[in-house]
């Protein structure tokens, strides 16, 4: 019967545990696993056994985690043989470990001698033996007291003793040995040393220093300080010292218990009085001019805060617009479009700086502001500005210059405008949809209150929140109106119909159905800052190749066969 | 160098079956709101993970605070288990649904963004699981896409975590030979407290995934066949004898051909015959450690001591 059936075999052995399932049937399941489900009927025999069995109402067993309830005790008498999450403090007095084979993967063990009544004199304890499962090897060194969490009782010929586990919990609660303190007096690469905020030291060249004031915010006067940048062969950064500052450009120095902080996003070294500088010598140093180079930028590196940027850049747009300023005098602002390979920033000017689209121009002694979470390059001197009359590139079409930029170079690197980029949808935020804003600020309403203007009658907008993650990095993936509505094919007054009919939670689940686990593409800009990083999507689009295709290049990459 | 970094969202990670379960390394953050890792052989810490399958199996549980689900999904290298607990009342009407349209009979691919979670048997086994955060049923070609990436990612991991074998286990020297930085704490933890990983068995696990995707099977070699035969009769000899020693032993002497039968062989034999996976791998330590009848004279085979 079962014969000439290409699931023979495995619709015998769903036969033995369920008889009286029906064998077309079975047939038809292994068939749904292998071409829908793409598990081979080998694979497939116990799921197939399992559906058949529940469809019989035959009881399975089920994998179940124990309850476990906590039992403190003082004195090892107290324990039963099968006491569980036992909690207790205990003197350790012997710790050896040893290799042992535990299901078929050599593990660290150990075992030795521990006594219950830690604080009490010896002659009122009684000793176990113990078997640490847990690698807790730290934590439990002779002569200290520990306090142990979730550890369970063995009794093996009428001889009690004590399982510590992967997840019990062991405290020290006296301890001799003294804690390892770090050192920061490691000198660190520049790249590495500005990566965390904190105290560190380096060894680099002095690139530039000169005297600056600063003037006291409380009005009491004014504070002479130093800035500079200081370099090695992984980048520079720029430093600021609060104590006179006796080194030239030039100089190769050592500065040690420097600390490193972020003015706006960038990092900074400051000096203090607790600071060490000296001179430094090492002949294989590279040179100044050498360094020099490190501190020319394009648009996808500048970071809020930055500095003395020297950069060559495309003019995309110009315009100017006349505003009067708080002492009443008329004011002229000019501002544009920027672009370079890397990506598109603005540029305001304020000075008689006059550009026409198409022009290529080098700017030195830029420094960056933050504009609507993007940097913006400022000048404010007409010398700062070099027209070039040899481009540096061919001229970049700007109707469609977005960057291709990986998910994870993003992540790692600064806020930039005109990017495109790709990963998954793994989330779709619950507020995605209808919301509404304040008309005053457009800040999004919440039950009707906008934090700064109290209660107001919002205008209604619609918007959509994402999680787009590739494996290794992610990003929150905001949709305004617009692209919402192009990815959704359909007009505001529809979605917000279609959510009164039939609800929220089935919108939700409707753009679950649609973009869940799915790659997609997106364009448009991004915002990095410490709590990570938000894009802001001007189009999104599901992305859709050839599957063999895909596969046979990650086969190539990776040089598999099959 | 002294650090003050906020905790930035978990990426999820794409990883098989195989190689979450096959885990038993974890690290529970001590803070808080300090993030919770499974740490696998190939050195990656999962705290979310991207995983897909059939639906394998779905239970509904009524508890004091409402129904929570137990499920696992079947991807082609083994099964991942999940839970749905009754403090996620955001996802229970869907998880409804689907359990109706599980208990009815049907089966269907699944997408799900899980945490990391798992529980931990008396003498340290540990049994990786997932919390669910968000899930979709998904089609056909979306499930190739996951086995293609999910692929790439693994194929990743397996190239640095052989890579690694030839350097220091230190973070330095992992760094300067090239490993990239999601992976450099992890590797350092499973290079401390694994043994080799067996590369082969994941690369076997990925090319299984890699022709589903891309529409060719894997020919059943006669070797398999006989097996499967020979697992049929073993389940028609032992179908009133549920001790899950004999079964064991059974499977050894009827399939050891010189070089002892696989780990995997013997739990399945063991749970074809109605016996947990539990018990069947206590008791083939039982056997080996305690009894003295079997001996695993290479990783992960199995033979008769008296042989």
């Amino acid at each position: 019967m079962t014969i000439g059936n290409k699931y023979g075999i495995q619709i015998i052995a769903v036969k033995q545990e369920c008889p009286e399932a029906d064998e077309n049937e079975i047939s038809e399941e292994f068939r749904r696993y292998e071409e829908e489900f793409l598990i081979p009927p080998e694979d497939a025999l116990r799921s197939v056994i399992r559906k058949f069995q529940l469809a019989s109402g035959k009881q399975v067993s089920t994998p179940s985690s124990p309850q476990k309830i906590e039992k403190k005790v003082t004195h090892f008498s107290e324990l039963g043989s099968d006491d569980k999450n036992v909690t207790m403090e205990v003197a350790v007095i012997s710790y050896t470990p040893r290799m042992q084979m535990v299901r078929g993967e050599e593990k660290q063990i150990a075992f030795g001698w521990i006594e219950d009544n830690p604080w009490e004199e010896t002659s009122k304890r009684e000793r176990w033996d113990f078997k640490d499962w847990g690698q807790h090897s730290a934590n439990l060194l002779p002569n200290s007291i520990v306090r142990l969490e979730g550890v369970s009782v063995n009794e093996w010929n009428d001889k009690k003793s004590i399982n510590i586990n992967r997840s019990s919990r062991v405290t020290i609660l006296s301890e001799g040995d003294s804690n390892i303190i770090k050192s920061i007096n490691e000198p660190l690469e520049i790249s590495e040393l500005v990566k965390n905020e904190g105290f560190g030291s380096t060894v680099g060249r002095i690139i530039s220093i000169k005297p600056d004031v600063i003037v006291k915010k409380d009005g009491t006067g004014t504070l002479d300080i130093f800035r500079g940048r200081i370099a090695d062969s992984t980048g520079s950064v720029g430093f600021l010292s609060w104590v006179p500052f006796d080194f030239e450009s030039g100089n190769l120095v050592k500065m040690e218990n420097i600390s490193i902080r972020k003015f706006r996003d960038t990092p900074e070294i400051n000096i203090s009085n607790d600071a060490k500088i000296e001179l430094y010598i090492d002949n294989s140093f590279p040179q100044i001019e050498d360094l020099v180079h490190t501190t020319k930028s394009n648009i996808s590196e500048l970071r809020n805060g930055m500095r003395d940027i020297s950069i060559t850049v495309q003019i995309d747009s110009w315009n100017q617009r006349k505003f009067t300023s708080e002492d009443g005098s008329e004011k002229i602002v000019r501002s544009g479009d920027i672009i370079d390979p890397s990506g598109r920033c603005r540029l305001t000017a304020w000075c008689d700086f006059n550009p026409v689209k198409g022009d290529f121009v080098e700017l030195s002694g830029s420094r960056v502001q933050f504009w609507q979470g993007s940097p913006d390059l400022v000048i404010d001197d007409l010398n700062q500005v070099k027209n070039l009359t040899n481009p540096p590139w061919e001229a970049i079409n700007t109707e469609n210059h977005w960057v291709d930029v990986d998910l994870d170079d993003l992540v790692n690197g600064g806020s930039r405008r005109g990017i495109k980029t790709s990963g998954n949808i793994i989330s779709i935020r619950a507020d995605s949809g209808i919301i509404h804003r304040c008309p005053e600020c457009r800040r999004v309403l919440r039950d009707d209150s906008c934090t700064e203007h109290g209660t107001v009658q919002g205008k209604e907008d619609l918007r959509l929140r994402f999680v787009l993650d590739n494996g290794i990095s992610n990003a929150s993936l905001l949709l305004s109106k617009e692209p919402s509505e192009e990815l959704l094919s359909s007009k505001f007054e529809e979605i917000k119909e279609q959510i009164s009919i039939s609800g929220k939670d089935h919108f939700l689940s409707s753009l679950r159905n649609m973009l869940f686990s799915q790659k997609v593409e997106v364009q448009g800009r991004a915002l990095v800052d410490n709590q990570g990083t938000m894009i802001l999507a001007e189009k999104l689009s599901i992305s859709n190749h050839d599957l063999s295709k895909e596969a046979n290049k990650i086969m190539e990459k990776w040089g598999v066969v099959l | 160098m002294i650090s003050a970094t906020r905790i930035k969202r978990q990426s999820a990670i794409r990883l098989f079956a195989q190689e979450y379960s096959e885990s038993n390394l974890t690290e529970q953050g001590i803070g808080e709101y300090d993030p919770s890792f499974v740490i696998t052989k190939l050195g990656i810490k999962v705290n979310r993970a991207l995983f897909c399958g059939v639906i394998d199996r779905l239970e509904k549980r009524e508890g004091d605070n409402g129904p929570s689900f137990n499920g696992q999904l079947r991807d082609p290298t083994g099964v991942n288990r999940f839970n749905v607990a009754s403090f996620q009342p955001e996802l229970q009407v869907e998880m409804e649904e689907l359990f109706a349209r599980f208990e009815s009979g049907d089966r269907f691919l699944m997408a799900i963004v899980g945490k990391s979670r798992w529980f931990e048997g008396d003498e340290g086994g540990i049994f990786t699981s997932f919390r669910v955060e968000e899930f979709a049923v998904i089609n056909q070609e979306s499930y190739m896409n996951w086995l293609i990436e999910t692929s790439d990612a693994t194929l990743r991991r397996l190239n640095f975590y052989e890579l690694s074998l030839g350097v220091d286990i230190n973070k330095e020297s992992l760094i300067s030979s090239g490993l990239p930085p999601d992976l450099i704490d992890g590797t350092l933890l499973a290079r401390q407290h694994y043994s080799n990983a067996d590369t082969e068995n994941y690369r076997l696990g990925i090319l299984k995934a890699l022709s589903s995707a891309s529409g060719r099977s894997v020919e059943d070699s006669d070797d398999s066949i006989q097996d499967k035969e020979d697992i049929v009769e073993n389940i028609a000899n032992n179908q009133t004898d549920v001790n899950p020693a004999d079964i064991i032993l059974d499977t050894i002497r009827n399939h050891d051909t010189g070089t002892g039968v696989e780990y995997d062989k013997l739990v399945e034999s063991c749970t074809l015959s109605g016996i947990s996976r539990e018990s069947a791998e206590d008791c083939i330590e039982d056997l080996r450690d305690v009894q003295g009848d079997i001996i695993e004279p290479r990783f992960g085979f199995f033979r008769l001591l008296d042989q």
